[in-house]
């Protein structure tokens, strides 16, 4: 099989520090995500999936915190051979990359939208983040053009003349910096495997000017906050919009001019999951993550915004990490799908396998609880619910609630093992310790 | 069209909230009786009982209430608001001599007390359980327990009584000489202003120099709310959704704690601001007591002692309306920065 | 299947003695509300002892001893431990029985106001429509003149002297806790159980007190507790104005009006009568400071939004 991995992440722990205590979120979570494929990530709420995505592009919140493990990314050809580990990289590092090469769409739409700005506003910052150059360039084509229109030495033309100098001075700022900028990455990157005190020295002094590394604009900086001269700004905001519009235009939006204009609480819920996934989409990212996205949804919208996703990824983005608790969204969407269980990975198998023949007894009984078209028997459940995570169980944390439990479930962690080719399973049944039922 | 209508229909209940004051004020007014309430129009000192009753049946001071009521507010009306004894002239010439020391106070302390604290409120928020946080918050704290009086008295031993310096009072005898002397207009009557249209940079100078303990006493007790306030409401933006949502577009710390987060808490804060900037006006009372400035505040004590009717419902009644026209404008504010509200 | 892990799932701590222990642990983790408890439990314990402390030696306790009518205010000595104020009044009796005066005020306001709160409170926001908009309409006019103002013409209204204070602080601040049990009762009305309990017909009375009011209380206690710290804040600023107690009552801000002339010392020493003026600010900072801490402390561990971080 010709697959590549896009992200994984390698014993994962992330743990929240409440006054209550410690909650162990993620106990050494391992998920790959393969280049053009859709992931789905389940389990009951409270087990951990979002905590996983919120790690992988490390937006955990306070008191949140990655204790250890890897998380990495194969971002383009070049990183192919080892992959960037982010987890030792800068906040800096992380802001350039998330919308833009990774990005998230989010649960609950209405919250997710900042109300106080309009949706021009929140969909424009994608663009002035991560695709400045592309912007100024396109401005000063359409300026070029519009000027070999025009006759020469009207007082407009003196404007336009002023304020294509400042662009240029801009663009050229925003070049040295992204140049900069991607010596640093690529010093880092080289350094990466090396750990001698010296290379460590050289990281760290890598690491606080990538931090404090900004574009240096010199006059244009002075210029944006002089009431004149900051007009050269609406030409750029311009392209922007009419980039934002554009955008909205092809996730379906009806008419985007008017859109655009609105702010978050003039939206239906559907119309603000689509904003939402416009911001997520600006830049064309490698992998979208999807956190429920539908969960929220009228059933009517829900499938539409699934089909808007399951078609954004044929057309725009490689792969998605779908997070749901629906399990026929995961049959409907995903390729391959790992099932997750108070911060442990329980299975994880293509949907086919999984649904044919589920190993993880959390699986068999997740599978066992959904209502089937010919449902005749009563509907099975797991009993329990999903434990406090300060002090989880011993062992493999579905010991309690399991059907199957064994002695050796209480007292050891089951390793993950490769049960048939591709479907690998975490579960004293099939590791081969036998511990005698209790 | 409906910016428009959400003004006048502001407009009506500022009308009926006022119309409430005016009724609160006089039923404070009449709990007095008539040979209290008489002294709104005694003039002088000498009257005998007998002048008092014939002014009382004069003035009608025992008749029914409501119509009492009526013609109070007619009078208020035709700008007629009584006589003030510790004035010495009528109550609205005191008003026109007490009100620019006060507001020149106001206008000065006001934006530093609302900037200190949202500049350390952010700082809390944004540095939450650094020793940073914990110093602000035991400075709001604190702030918030000091008596104004206490913190005042304290100012002015440490600095005017030990230091020598920052004494108090509006101005000196020299400046004064200088304000009633040749050549010198009062355009404003604002002491910083007028020093300033009339180039004369010691008025200013002496005028903001005298301003320096009253202001810090100000923005110390009073900062420390509207610091609270903007902490918490910017940790609770901090931790909204739409955070999270910024922070995966990629946006920088500076972004999200600048556009994202502080948007929207300031939207409380604006009105504890504007809350504040009337408030400050009531109390002034201590302020000027201690610091000896004779603006409406310090108007207001003396004529509470001496049972100065006159002033004391004036004083009431003005820093209502104050207070109700400040709240207008900041609900008009808010319409403007908080676009949920605009259409509701 | 009998386990253990199951066992404890069907018996569980009562969740309310759960939630209780759960935040006197968390209550008393913090600092600064134990420091708080402590100032308010030193105070307490201050105010009842005060007749051992300081034994009256006037018929009325409130009245502080004096010795000699000398202006100049003493430093601590012997006789006076504090000093005594402009004068010769004891500084040392004046803030003991102060104490027991700041405590009267603080809890006879509270008390009233939570009373009326919970009486109006309940009426708006329970019934809505005419009644709610009247109260709250009503409160707005309250609202829109400065406290301390409008509390210095109601005491010239009424007449000077503490109960007076007291009545006056009583008239003024019930709008704040109306206002507070009125939106915390709309919140609860609207919330399943109640629809629940009304749908099984329980009558209006019932609902009220054995529904909503217990869902609002936490917030009003947040409110009293806070609240006790302004309004002696007050009282002792009407004092201080000369609009409160009589001189020579036992009442802190009585005492710091006394120092007013005091702030500049004698050319040869210029803080000499720091004490005068220091000493009794300080302990109403202190005590307010408790109140203060513990409403804040209070406010943490039982706002349901800020307990949990």
């Amino acid at each position: 099989m010709g697959t590549l991995t896009l992200a994984e992440t390698q014993d994962l722990h992330t743990n929240f520090y409440t006054f209550e205590g410690v909650v162990r979120a993620l106990n050494g979570v391992n998920v790959v995500v393969q280049q053009g494929e859709t992931y789905g990530l389940v389990g009951e709420s409270g087990c951990g999936k979002s905590v996983t995505v919120r790690s992988m592009m490390r937006i955990v919140q306070a008191p949140g915190r990655i204790d250890s493990g890897r998380i990495v990314l194969f971002l383009n050809d070049q990183e192919r051979a080892r992959g960037i580990e982010i987890v030792q990289r800068t906040e800096t590092y992380m802001e350039s990359i998330r919308g833009s090469d990774i990005s998230m769409i989010f649960q609950e739409p209405g919250a997710a939208l900042n109300p106080v700005l309009s949706v021009l506003e929140q969909v424009k910052e994608s663009y002035q983040f991560h695709r400045m150059e592309q912007m100024i360039e396109e401005t000063l084509a359409a300026m070029d053009a519009e000027r070999s229109r025009r006759r020469r030495g009207s007082l407009r033309g003196a404007g336009a003349v002023i304020q294509a100098a400042l662009l240029r001075k801009e663009l050229a700022a925003t070049r040295r910096f992204d140049e900069r900028v991607r010596r640093i990455d690529n010093e880092l990157y080289q350094l990466e495997t090396s750990s001698d005190t010296r290379s460590e020295e050289r990281k760290a002094d890598l690491n606080r000017s990538r931090d404090h590394a900004r574009p240096r604009t010199g006059i244009v900086a002075v210029a944006r906050r002089i009431p004149f001269l900051r007009r050269y700004r609406r030409r750029l905001d311009a392209t922007v919009r009419a980039h934002v519009v554009e955008l909205l235009r092809t996730l379906g939006i009806p008419n985007p001019e008017n859109i655009v204009q609105r702010y978050p609480h003039e939206l239906s819920g559907g119309m603000a999951q689509r904003i939402v996934i416009a911001i997520a989409l600006a830049c064309h990212p490698t992998l979208l993550i999807a956190d429920e996205p539908t969960s929220n949804l009228d059933v009517t919208i829900q499938a539409q915004i699934v089909e808007l996703i399951k078609e954004l990824k044929r057309t725009i983005i490689s792969s998605v990490l779908f997070i749901t608790h629906d399990l026929g969204l995961v049959a409907e969407v995903c390729d391959r799908v790992t099932v997750m269980y108070a911060g442990d990975v329980s299975e994880t198998a293509t949907v086919r396998e999984l649904f044919r023949n589920p190993l993880h007894p959390y699986a068999v009984g997740l599978l066992a609880s959904v209502p089937k078209a010919e449902q005749a028997e009563e509907l099975a459940m797991i009993p329990g619910a999903v434990p406090n995570l300060i002090a989880p169980p011993t062992g493999c944390r579905f010991h309690p609630r399991c059907p199957r439990r064994m002695d050796i479930c209480v007292r050891e962690k089951p390793d993950t093992v490769e049960h048939t080719p591709g479907h690998w399973v975490a579960c004293h049944l099939y590791t081969g310790k036998d511990g005698g039922h209790a | 069209m409906s910016l428009l209508s959400y003004i006048i229909r502001r407009l009506l209940l500022m009308v009926l909230v006022l119309i409430g004051v005016s009724l609160l004020v006089f039923t404070v007014m009449m709990l007095l009786p008539p040979g209290q309430r008489v002294a709104a129009y005694v003039t002088n000192d000498r009257v005998s009982p007998a002048q008092m009753d014939a002014m009382i049946a004069k003035y009608g001071l025992n008749d029914p209430a409501p119509v009492q009521y009526f013609r109070w507010v007619r009078n208020l009306l035709h700008g007629e608001f009584g006589y003030s004894i510790t004035a010495s002239s009528p109550v609205i010439d005191g008003f026109v001599r007490f009100f620019p020391v006060t507001l020149g106070l106001v206008l000065f302390s006001a934006p530093l007390i609302i900037l200190v604290g949202i500049f350390l409120g952010t700082l809390g928020a944004v540095r939450k359980d650094t020793p940073t946080d914990h110093f602000t918050r035991v400075f709001a704290i604190v702030g918030y327990s000091l008596p104004t009086f206490w913190l005042g008295l304290l100012l002015m031993m440490i600095f005017y009584g030990f230091a020598g310096i920052f004494p108090p009072g509006t101005v000196s005898n020299d400046v004064r000489n200088i304000i009633y002397g040749e050549g010198y207009h009062q355009y404003t009557h604002l002491l910083v202003l007028d020093g300033i249209l009339n180039w004369r940079w010691q008025v200013v100078g002496d005028a903001l120099y005298r301003m320096v303990l009253p202001t810090l006493n100000l923005v110390v007790i009073n900062s420390a709310l509207i610091m609270r306030l903007m902490r918490s409401s910017m940790l609770e933006s901090l931790g909204q959704d739409y955070m999270m949502t910024a922070r995966a577009k990629g946006a920088d710390r500076k972004t999200l704690f600048r556009r994202h987060a502080r948007r929207n808490a300031m939207l409380p804060v604006i009105t504890v601001s504007g809350l504040t900037f009337a408030g400050l006006m009531g109390g002034m009372v201590i302020t000027e007591t201690i610091f000896d400035r004779k603006g409406i505040g310090w108007w207001m004590a003396q004529a509470a002692l001496q049972l100065d009717v006159a002033a004391i419902m004036f004083n009431v009644l003005f820093l209502g309306t104050i207070y109700v026209v400040i709240n207008l404008i900041v609900d008009l504010i808010y319409a403007y920065v908080d676009p949920r509200v605009r259409l509701s | 299947m009998e386990t253990r892990t199951d066992q404890r799932q069907l018996r569980p701590m009562h969740p309310r003695l759960r939630e209780m222990l759960f935040t006197a642990k968390r209550f008393l983790r913090n600092p600064l509300s134990v420091i708080g408890l402590s100032l308010i439990v030193i105070f307490g314990v201050i105010a009842i002892l005060a007749p051992v402390l300081e034994p009256p030696t006037n018929r009325d306790p409130y009245k502080i001893p004096h010795n000699g009518y000398r202006i100049e205010p003493s430093p601590p000595s012997a006789a006076h431990p504090l000093g005594t104020t402009q004068q010769q009044y004891d500084m040392l009796y004046g803030l003991v029985w102060g104490a027991r005066s700041a405590f009267k005020i603080g809890v006879l306001v509270v008390a009233a106001n939570l009373l009326i709160g919970i009486i109006l409170g309940a009426l708006a926001g329970y019934f809505g429509g005419i009644v709610d908009e009247v109260i709250m309409r009503i409160a707005d006019i309250f609202y829109a003149i400065p406290f301390l103002v409008m509390a210095m013409a109601l005491v010239v209204a009424i007449g000077r002297g503490l109960k007076a204070v007291i009545i006056v602080l009583i008239i003024l601040e019930w709008p704040s806790y109306t206002r507070v049990i009125r939106s915390d009762i709309l919140v609860t009305r609207g919330k399943d159980f109640i629809l629940a309990a009304r749908a099984s017909g329980a009558s209006h009375l019932r609902i009220i007190f054995s529904h909503i009011l217990p869902n609002a209380m936490y917030s009003v206690l947040i409110l009293a507790s806070l609240n006790i710290g302004t309004t002696i804040l007050t009282a002792a600023a009407l004092s201080f104005l000369g609009l409160g107690s009589e001189t020579g009552t036992a009442d802190w801000g009585q005492i710091v009006s006394l120092c007013r002339n005091w702030i500049v010392g004698t050319p040869g020493n210029r803080f000499a009568y720091w004490y005068t003026v220091f000493i009794p600010g300080f302990v109403i900072s202190l005590f307010v400071l408790g109140w203060n801490l513990l409403g804040d402390a209070v406010r943490d561990v039982f706002d349901p939004r800020m307990r949990r971080r």
